[in-house]
């Protein structure tokens, strides 16, 4: 009697578990963009011709004129957001290893302008033939991030400083020295405005597809991805990251080493901004201006969480983020409603998704709801 | 000898405004965190909270006085850090649902509070103003001075107590001193603050003991979301009299390393925050001196981290000292 009533309860837990796994990043993208839209009605005149531009506002268009038959436009655009998605993969997964250790370090943002600095100053004053200075360059983009991102773990590990508030601070630094040196030292007297002069053309990264900077980078990412997922699921050190990250109490107790486990995960993830940061120097901009713009590192950090901290998801996420940021440049410049409101509708869509029991809730509603009208329509019948 | 000890009192009776002028808005921010804190739920979002207080105080005040040309121009501004407060309290509680209702991340739901916060202020500053910089063309009410009268006689008190050219203290300034000894009655004195307390310190034991553990970090939360939310009204109307796009400039995370720095303590978060005052101070001071302005933004967060060092350093210590 006691099994007859407990299995179906369990099936149905079951089965509402599932669901809500499945439903919980549509829901939530969903939630997130009818919230965006919400606000978008409150403040703009025409929200929904705003909404649909903001949505295929990145796309590549086809179409026909009777001169030239079918033609794809707007490709420039769409590079844009390759570009984009590659700067953001890589910030997505600077920050996704941290956070899969359970260290929330915001630092990508300083590790980038540290990355980006490193390798064009190497490449500007090492002479050479352009494979090994090209090598040199990374190499020491790849240093300064390591070194840049170990530094708040190691103060996490010595002196128990906050993470979030020392690579926050870190971030500041870096961003000031960046722009000390190149307003100082290594500005281009010819630049016009403050600004390192030109790589050398064999340094830039190659590009792939005409009249956009879809370099090289592009064809390494999945290398890049894969081994940061190889790192996390099939080595020693990303088991430790993994278990530290579920409970630092338990990885001590198994004799785990948390601390190298903790400063080794932040640092990892900074070789990572640091590549970021190169792929905007020698990839998408070719020199360095002063005003190199703040804040990416944030939107590496939507992306990760987009993706759940899960390496293979962080092209995907990134890519989606980087079209509706297009989107909303060309919803921008087409409407009242100005491009921010990505940022809003990103941050609700994390909220949405990193609410763990609200969904299984709403499950749950809509479960009963079903079964409810079913009974009612056997009881029609 | 009576001459020079004249001049360095009215330097330091100089100085003193200014650090506090600095400080006040980490400082209530900093007592928010710290309030967070205490009942077990660290509040990322300061920052986020401060922002959309300084951006609503603003827009409060200007709607006001656009639906109400009636008033005199004070009660816009009262209007407008009530409209501001009550904007950082409901995304406080934004927060306060989405973590305690749904279960999400405090840290992590946090962190995009400050993204919805920062996205949110320049939107609705480039839909509402058509500036994505500032509001800097709309005319902002402030939030009055208070002046004590009668120190005339004594010249470093009266410089100290009303600042230069005895204009007085921001109201909120002495808000903030205020909220140092109310916080305390309250979480020493009060049964609300005991409570609080305990559900920060061992939730289970608290909510065994019968204490509503849920409710303290409700009360927790939307109390540190006010006090942020101060903070921001502080920036927005007093420390400058517009809002800017992300003028609050990390003053919220240092208010999270205060209340770490401070070792969770009252005295220890006050001190800190008005360090970080102090720091900033300094490096205004120097950049008048002519120092690459670069390396002078580098100073508050150095000493921050200097700071985070060596509260680290002194609890091993006394840790080590104890075992």
């Amino acid at each position: 009697m006691k099994q007859a009533t407990a299995l179906p309860l369990q099936q149905r837990l079951q089965r509402q578990q599932a669901l809500a796994q499945r439903l919980r990043l549509p829901v939530a993208l969903a939630a997130g963009l009818g919230c965006g839209f919400l606000i978008m009605c409150a403040v703009s005149s025409e929200p929904l011709r705003a909404f649909l531009i903001l949505l295929t506002g990145a796309l590549p268009r086809l179409h026909w004129s009777a001169g030239e038959g079918w033609q794809l436009t707007r490709l420039v655009r769409f590079g844009a957001v390759i570009e984009d998605a590659i700067t953001l993969t890589l910030l997505g997964l600077a920050v996704a290893i941290p956070f899969r250790a359970r260290q929330f370090s915001l630092g990508a943002d300083g590790q980038l302008f540290l990355g980006a600095l490193a390798a064009t100053v190497v490449s500007l004053y090492l002479p050479g033939p352009w494979f090994v200075v090209l090598s040199l360059s990374m190499l020491a983009a790849c240093a300064s991030g390591f070194l840049w991102g170990a530094l708040p773990g190691l103060l996490k590990t010595r002196f128990q400083a906050n993470e979030i508030v020392t690579t926050l601070m870190l971030n500041i630094v870096a961003v000031q020295a960046y722009r000390w040196l190149v307003s100082g030292w290594l500005r281009d007297p010819a630049g016009g405005f403050i600004v390192t002069p030109f790589l050398p053309a064999s340094l830039q990264l190659p590009v792939l597809l005409v009249h956009t900077n879809v370099t090289v980078m592009l064809l390494a990412l999945p290398l890049l991805v894969w081994t940061s997922w190889l790192l996390l699921m099939r080595t020693t050190l990303g088991y430790e990251i993994r278990v530290v990250g579920q409970s630092a109490a338990f990885a001590l107790q198994a004799g785990l080493p948390v601390q190298r486990t903790v400063w080794l995960s932040m640092g990892a993830g900074g070789v990572l901004a640091a590549l970021a940061g190169m792929h905007i120097s020698h990839g998408l901009l070719k020199r360095l201006p002063v005003d190199l713009p703040a804040g990416l590192g944030y939107e590496g950090l939507l992306v990760a969480l987009l993706a759940r901290c899960e390496p293979r998801a962080v092209p995907w996420a990134a890519l989606m983020y980087a079209y509706l940021r297009t989107g909303a440049l060309a919803m921008e410049r087409s409407t009242d409603v100005s491009r921010e409101v990505v940022l809003v509708i990103q941050a609700l869509v994390i909220l949405f998704l990193v609410a763990e029991r609200m969904q299984p809730a709403l499950a749950g509603g809509w479960l009963r709801w079903r079964a409810r009208r079913a009974e009612g329509g056997r009881h029609d019948a | 000898m009576t001459h020079d000890y004249w001049a360095w009192s009215m330097a330091a009776a100089a100085l003193l405004p200014a650090v506090l002028r600095a400080a006040t808005p980490i400082l209530l921010a900093a007592l928010g965190g710290l309030i967070s804190d205490l009942a077990g739920c660290i509040n990322v979002g300061l920052e986020g909270l401060m922002l959309v207080a300084a951006f609503f105080a603003v827009l409060g005040s200007v709607l006001a006085a656009y639906w109400l040309p009636g008033l005199p121009p004070v009660w816009h501004a009262w209007l407008g850090a009530l409209a501001g407060v009550l904007a950082a309290m409901l995304l406080a509680l934004l927060l306060a649902v989405f973590h305690l209702e749904w279960g999400a991340d405090l840290i992590v739901a946090g962190i995009a509070l400050n993204v919805l916060a920062a996205g949110l202020t320049v939107f609705l500053l480039s839909t509402l103003v058509g500036d994505k910089g500032s509001t800097a063309s709309l005319d902002t009410p402030v939030l009055p001075a208070l002046h004590l009268p009668g120190l005339q006689s004594w010249p470093q008190l009266d410089l100290l107590l009303n600042g230069e050219h005895g204009r007085g203290h921001h109201l909120l300034l002495w808000t903030a001193l205020l909220a140092i000894p109310l916080l305390r009655l309250l979480l020493r004195h009060t049964r609300t603050g005991v409570w609080l307390c305990a559900s920060g310190e061992h939730p289970q034991a608290a909510a065994e003991a019968g204490i509503p553990v849920k409710r303290m970090r409700y009360l927790a939360l939307l109390v540190s979301g006010m006090l942020a939310g101060l903070g921001g009204v502080y920036l927005s109307m007093g420390y400058l009299s517009l809002f800017q796009s992300d003028m609050t400039a990390g003053r919220g995370f240092l208010a999270l390393a205060a209340v770490f720095v401070g070792a969770r303590g009252l005295t220890g978060t006050v001190l800190a925050s008005l360090l970080f005052g102090a720091s900033a101070v300094l490096s205004t001071r120097l950049g008048a001196a002519g120092m690459a302005p670069q390396l002078l933004y580098m100073l508050p967060p150095v000493v921050t981290l200097l700071a985070l060092v060596a509260a680290g350093a002194r609890k091993q210590g006394r840790a080590h000292r104890s075992s």
